[in-house]
Parts: structure tokens; sequence; C-alpha cells
């Protein structure tokens, strides 16, 4: 004859489970509430996290070179005058066949001297289309003195306050931009002030001259180029969707099969602001951790005192039929729920700060005192929250994964009463 | 026809270094539908025969069978399910889970026996109507007096209908007119649908009821005798 077993009903467990959560009313609130401030304390934190990094990340990007860069092999590990693409004009055919969702940029970066009356200083040259590059929407509003470049100016530059002060120069002043080239000669042009910049990044300001991408291309010819064929150190290629990044990777370096290019993108040409991130992650999750800590202690101070307290309770349970494995299961029913609510209402809390904080932003100027110069780029000092999809899932399943597992000792507890010694008690 | 057998049981305790002997050579035969009290001084072996006898202890010697089943082959998990689908269980106080209401608690162990709501339903009400408490079945045992919930307790162990009840001391904490209408109850019960009831208790106005009295001292049957 089949032996007849137990049946624990799914409504009954959870009644059970419910109503017992609540037979501390006061205790249940506060555990939950502990939680619930501690999860939404988290929430704010990594949001603030992600949004200074994606600031950051997005700062270095339109300052930088861009999410993709098409350029010589070996540039970036040892950049020089002579490492350019001779055949700009087809390479950006190329690109533009590709109808990339965002903007291609031709720029040309020189390492060269800049020369005042006063002084010399080593410098960076930087040219680039003076109307739709995203240098010119980042480095526009940060002009301090004199005006940007008009579209037709063949001979302005734009320098920072860094070195308008080494070189001694003002708007309307005159440099001199010299540069070596591979066989051993030298050749220079006669630059003019149009504006100076305060980006606040010292490695720009004092290193960066900026200039209509004409201007900077007869180095170039002057290094063997043919200025026909549009020659260009690298192609920047700015994308709508920085998501959509490696796909586009892919398709490009499928589009330039058989040039001599190497396409990168921004992980691989800033690899210090991705250190610097790791780095910074790596202190959100400390951080994480703690309150984590937190909501275990919580979770298994409010489930074991009331195992504890139900000890006689549950040797009556067990001597009426109820099986070890009912037991563990309430009292994981009961942290379950408590998990749950304490999730629900950690995500009204932290939520409802990250939607404040993402709408109107944490002003943080008067303690970096302006914008931070951080690994090259810079924080804008309005903070912005920002959690992405896999962010909350993660939060979500991080937290409500612990507080299951804080419940698993005081469930095994429970499920380990000898009927008869609990009914003694 | 027996419908309980007990063969030579033993219960040895260890308390520190010392060895208790809780109980020795324990034969006892009951018969369906007998109504029996287990009488002896405190520590003379009751709760513990009564322990045994429900599968919540197990014997150092010795063989329970209930019907055709052998107790002591049983693992942890069959003896609890044996408990849940043929003892039933009352025990002298705190007996009711505080967070269901009456009507709930008579009904939680049909519910763990996978019964269907109606039936289950209309059994759970039937009995504490005969306990007297239908129009207090949605409370719950906060709001009842000690008295009202042990008469909850008395019905959630009699509605599922089990073949055998086990009684720690169930009038101790009631009135003389409550103790006297739950022993009808049960009494009517074991004659009715021949279920069986044994009691561990001091109380006389049990053992005047019982029709069979069993005397336990120092973990030994010193007398049978039937009223």
């Amino acid at each position: 004859m089949s032996r007849q077993r137990s049946h624990m009903p799914f409504f009954m467990l959870v009644k059970l489970a419910w109503r017992n959560l609540w037979r501390h009313r006061r205790r249940t609130i506060i555990t939950l509430s502990s939680i619930a401030i501690g999860f939404g304390l988290a929430v704010v934190s990594i949001g603030i996290g992600d949004g200074s990094h994606n600031s950051m990340i997005r700062n270095a990007i339109k300052l930088g070179e861009g999410h993709l860069a098409v350029q010589v092999p070996g540039y970036l590990e040892a950049p020089a005058n002579y490492k350019y693409l001779a055949d700009g004009h087809s390479l950006q055919a190329k690109l533009e066949a590709l109808h990339i969702a965002g903007s291609v940029e031709a720029r040309i970066s020189l390492q060269l001297l800049a020369s005042s009356a006063n002084n010399s200083v080593g410098a960076g040259l930087e040219g680039m289309n003076i109307v739709s590059d995203p240098r010119v929407a980042m480095l526009k509003p940060k002009m301090i003195a004199g005006h940007w470049l008009e579209a037709d100016d063949h001979r302005g530059v734009l320098i920072g306050d860094g070195m308008a002060r080494k070189l001694k120069v003002k708007v309307g002043g005159k440099v001199v931009l010299m540069a070596g080239t591979q066989g051993g000669d030298s050749q220079a042009q006669l630059g003019r002030v149009r504006g100076i910049f305060d980006s606040h990044v010292d490695e720009l300001d004092d290193f960066l001259v900026l200039s209509d991408i004409d201007f900077a291309r007869r180095f170039l010819t002057g290094e063997g180029a043919v200025a026909e064929q549009l020659p260009v150190t690298r192609f920047s290629v700015f994308l709508n969707d920085p998501d959509s990044m490696a796909q586009w990777k892919g398709l490009i370096q499928s589009a330039m099969a058989g040039e001599d290019v190497a396409v990168l993108d921004w992980h691989e040409m800033m690899p210090q602001l991705v250190q610097f991130i790791v780095i910074d992650d790596a202190g959100n999750y400390v951080f994480l951790t703690l309150i984590l800590i937190m909501v275990v202690f919580g979770i298994l101070n409010t489930v074991l005192m009331s195992v504890l307290e139900r000890t006689r309770e549950f040797g009556l349970l067990r001597a009426l039929g109820l099986g070890r494995y009912h037991l563990l299961l309430l009292v994981m029913c009961e942290s379950v729920l408590l998990s749950v609510l304490a999730v629900v209402i950690g995500w009204l809390v932290g939520g409802g700060a990250h939607w404040w904080i993402s709408t109107h932003g944490i002003d943080f100027s008067a303690l970096m005192g302006g914008e931070m110069s951080i690994a090259g780029t810079f924080m804008d000092p309005v903070i912005y929250t920002e959690l992405s999809q896999g962010r909350v899932i993660q939060l979500t399943v991080i937290v409500f994964a612990v507080t299951l597992a804080s419940g698993i000792y005081p469930a095994l507890k429970a499920a380990r009463v000898a009927p008869v010694a609990a009914l003694r008690t | 026809m027996a419908l309980l057998t007990l063969q030579d049981i033993g219960k040895c305790y260890r308390q520190g270094e010392v060895e208790v002997q809780a109980l020795t050579g324990i034969d006892l035969v009951l018969e369906e539908g007998e109504f029996t009290a287990l009488v002896g001084p405190s520590g003379s072996g009751k709760t513990t025969l009564l322990n045994i006898i429900g599968g919540l202890d197990a014997p150092s010697s010795g063989h329970v069978h209930l019907n055709s089943t052998d107790l002591t082959n049983l693992n942890e998990a069959a003896l609890s399910d044996f408990r849940l689908f043929q003892l039933g269980f009352i025990f002298q106080a705190y007996n009711l889970v505080p967070v269901l209401s009456a009507l709930e608690n008579v009904e939680l162990i049909m519910v763990l026996q996978g019964r269907p709501l109606q039936e289950r339903r209309e059994r759970a009400e039937h009995y504490l109507a005969l306990v007297g408490l239908k129009e207090l079945m949605q409370r719950r045992p906060a709001a009842l007096s000690g008295g009202q919930q042990q008469r909850v307790a008395v019905a959630r162990a009699l509605a599922p209908g089990p073949r055998l009840v086990l009684a720690d001391e169930p009038t101790a904490n009631l009135d003389s007119e409550n103790a006297a209408a739950l022993l009808d109850i049960m009494h009517s019960l074991s004659h009715e649908e021949k279920t069986t009831f044994i009691f561990s208790t001091h109380d006389p106005r049990v053992m005047d009821r019982a029709e069979r009295i069993i005397t336990l001292h120092d973990g030994s049957i010193i007398g049978d005798k039937r009223n």
C-alpha cells in the first residue's frame, strides 16, 4: 500500500508566512525600513557612480577620438606625424557607404613645437572640421577670450589658457608651429590666435592647439602626402547608440578589410580612463557590500528571532504531522516575502531618489571647485544618476539573493526542531 | 480487534553521565474504540509512553504496532505522515497556531492531508459546533479563553477522523463544565466511530469516565483495570 504523504498547498504556505511576518509588526517594519533605506542608498550610490562615469566617458569620447577610431596600425603605441592615412578620400567613402548611425569626423593630429616671440612649448595640433566636430560643442562654450574659428579661416588657431600663459600670447597674437619631417627636415606654419579656451583639463589647456583640418593638412603634404587625396591621421566615429559600438566596430573592420588600418574602440584608446572607472567601481562595490552585510544581519535578526520564539509552535506542528521540509519551506517563504517587500520598498525609496537626481542632478561644484579633471577628461560638476536596465536587474537580483540566503540558517534551525524537546519548552 | 500493540517497550534516557530508565518492559494491547486513561504519579512515564505511541519519540527497545504498521521501522518522514493521517493529538496547553483562526486551526490537518475544501470546511464547522464554538470560529486563539482554545484543539484532533487520539492532560486547564462536555463528546465518538482514545491524566473526572485505567509506576505497568 502506498504511503499517504502530507501536502502543503501554496496558499497555506503563503498565508502562514505572511501572517507570521506581521506577528511583530514593529520589528518587521523596522527591519523592512533598514533594508529599504540601505537598498535605496545603494541604488543612489551606484546611480551616481554610473552617472559620473558615463558623464566622464561621454566627455572623453567627445573631446577625444570618438567611440571608434580608424587610424594607422601602431599609431596609438607610438604616435608620429608621418603615420597618416594617405588616401583619406577613399577611406571616407567606404565609411560613408556603411551609413553609420552617428557621425564620422576626419581629424589630423600632429606633434610639434609652438613658438611665440617669448617662448616655445611642445604642442599637439588637432585639425578638424571646426563646424561639425563634436569637440566644437564641448570647447566652444569654454572660450574665455576671442572667438571660435570661422568656417573659412585657414590660418586661425585656438589655444588653451595654459599654453597662452606659457607662450605669453593673447588673442590676435602669432604662433609659429614647427614640426620635423620623417626625412629629417623641418616645416613650419604660422597660426594666428583667434581665441583662448579653458577646458579645466590641464592636459588640453597646456598642450592643445586647434585648427581647421586644411590648416593641419599642410603639415601632411609637407610629409609627402597628396592634398587631393585628403590625407588624415584618423577618422573618429561618434555613434548615436554607444551600446552598438561592438557591432559597428565589426562592420567597419569588415569594410576596411585589405586596408592597412586599425579600428580601435575607446576602451583601447583610453586605457587609463577604463582603469580609473574599474577602480572607482570597486569602491562602489565595497559600499554595496557593506550595505548587503547590513541587510543580511537585518533579515537574520528578524527571522532568527522569530524562529527562536516559535520553537514550541514548530514542535507542535511537527507533532501534528508537518514535515521538516514544510517547516523549512515555511521559514524560507517568510524570508522571501520579507525580501520581496524590502526590494519593492527599496526600489520605491531608491527609485524615487534616482528619479529626482536623474532629473535635477546634484551640484558638486562647491566640493569639486568647478569641473574636475580626471584621466584626461572631466567630470561635470552637476552629476545626474544613471541606472541601466542591467544595473536594475543586477541590484534587484543581488539584494534578493542575499536576503534569501540570510533566511537559510533560520529555516534550517526551524526544520531541526525536535517535537518532543520543543513541546517541553 | 487490536488497534495498538506494544511489545516489551523500554526507554532509556541519558542525563549527563546518568542513565534514566523511563520505561521498562511495557506490553499492552488496545482494542478499537477503547477509552483508556494512563495514570500514575509525575515521572512515572505517562508522557514518554504517549510520545512513543505517537511516534514522537523512539523506544530504546521493543516494538509498537498500529494495525499492521510497525512504527519502530518507520523513518522520520514516514512517522510524520503517519501522525498526520492516523493520529490526533491534544496537548495540555498552547495547542493552537496563533496566526490562524479557530476554523483555520481545525482545518489545518485536513489541509495538510490534501482533503477538498468543502469536505474539510464541513467537518471543521461540525466539530466546532460540537464543542460549542461555531459562533467564535473566525476568532484567533488570542481572542479565545484558555478553555475555548482547548476545545478548539479537541475539535482539531477529532475533525480529520483519526483512528487513535492521544491526549496529554487534556482537561488540566478546564473547568468542570467544559471538561465534562469534552469528555462526553470524546466518549460518544469512541462508541459511535470506534475512535480509540488514550489519555494521560491525573484528573479524577477523566478517570471516572475512562473504560480502562492503566497505572504506571517508575516506568512499568502496575495496574490495568476496566471500569
